[in-house]
């Protein structure tokens, strides 16, 4: 058995397990500074007024805000992170030492995120497979993440495939 | 923006395309703003030591330009139900990265709001593809009085 397929087997025993964080308190500066980096200016991002005159709480975070925050916390030091700069973004899966890509999300949105409120997210494996592909063998894992606030209102579902190959020369 | 009615939207009908040239200092604040420290979206000699022209756009700023294109057609009073997209090809700064869209289907649900759904595509000048997308969108209806 090859060490890939220990983590697929790994991985596979986590399916159904749901694994919940608290990610603390959203601020409405730090989903404008997500705003501005991606080039928006909707002033319901920005604009308190102006979001309440579009029926909303206050400012909210742009949709995939919440989807995108790779870490929450302090995170590690740079001495803990990998050659390619990456550190803790396996959420809990034990995928250590493997390199991981995005390849794209699904969101459904349910209610918004706006300043002040305190997350949730609840984490779990739909599935993984082993494949093979040009550059050899890889998992995809399918994880459905849920955000919540506190009191369990649902903001959004994001579910995506997490493709986790070994490091380059392993 | 210009609020768009769900009976203004017909199945074919195409959005509003956005072009948008992706710079370096881009990329560096959305890895700041998303706390990734992946060394491909800033460090362009480690880009081209896994085989890359320059640094790499992220994969969730592919996604924030495709929803970006749905909501400004959609305007101001539209709800955004979904969204997905998938990443295809890679893009770099300097690119030209332009975002179409055509409408797939509309609909009124069970509770009466209007469902307009949309497939996205965002491609480069040579017209390689970076990456497909859906979008849901819930648009207000001109015979229902708020």
């Amino acid at each position: 058995m090859s060490a890939l397929d220990e983590v697929c087997e790994r991985v596979r025993k986590q399916v159904g397990t749901v694994v919940r964080d608290s990610l603390g308190r959203v601020s409405a500066t730090e989903f404008q500074r997500f705003a501005v980096a991606a080039g928006e200016t909707d002033p319901v991002y920005f604009d308190d007024a102006a979001a309440r005159a579009a029926g909303l709480p206050g400012a909210v975070a742009p949709p995939l805000f919440l989807s995108s925050v790779l870490g929450w916390g302090a995170g590690p030091s740079d001495g803990e992170l990998g050659a390619d700069g990456t550190g803790d973004e396996t959420a809990g899966l034990p995928l250590a030492g493997l390199r991981l890509m995005g390849a794209g999300q699904d969101l459904d949105f349910h209610n918004p995120v706006y300043d002040g409120v305190r997350v949730v997210r609840e984490t779990s494996v739909e599935d993984v497979a082993l494949k093979d592909g040009r550059s050899g063998p890889f998992l995809v894992i399918t994880r459905l993440r849920r955000f919540l606030d506190e009191s369990g209102t649902p903001l959004l579902s994001c579910r995506d495939n997490l493709i986790a190959r070994p490091e380059a020369g392993e | 923006m210009t609020s768009r009615n769900f009976e203004d939207v017909a199945v074919g009908m195409e959005l509003d395309p956005v072009t948008i040239r992706p710079t370096a200092t881009q990329l560096f604040r959305f890895s700041a703003a998303t706390w990734n420290a992946h060394r491909i979206h800033y460090d362009a000699r480690y880009a081209a030591s896994e085989g890359y022209p320059d640094v790499l756009v992220q994969s969730h700023l592919h996604g924030c330009f495709l929803l970006r294109t749905a909501l400004g057609w959609a305007g101001p009073a539209a709800r955004l139900r979904s969204f997905g997209w998938r990443n295809r090809g890679i893009a770099v700064p300097g690119d030209t990265l332009t975002c179409t869209g055509t409408v797939t289907a509309c609909r009124v649900d069970g509770s009466g709001a209007g469902i307009v759904e949309c497939a996205l595509e965002e491609r480069k000048d040579d017209g390689t593809l970076c990456a497909p997308g859906t979008a849901v969108l819930e648009l207000p209806r001109e015979d229902v009085r708020p």
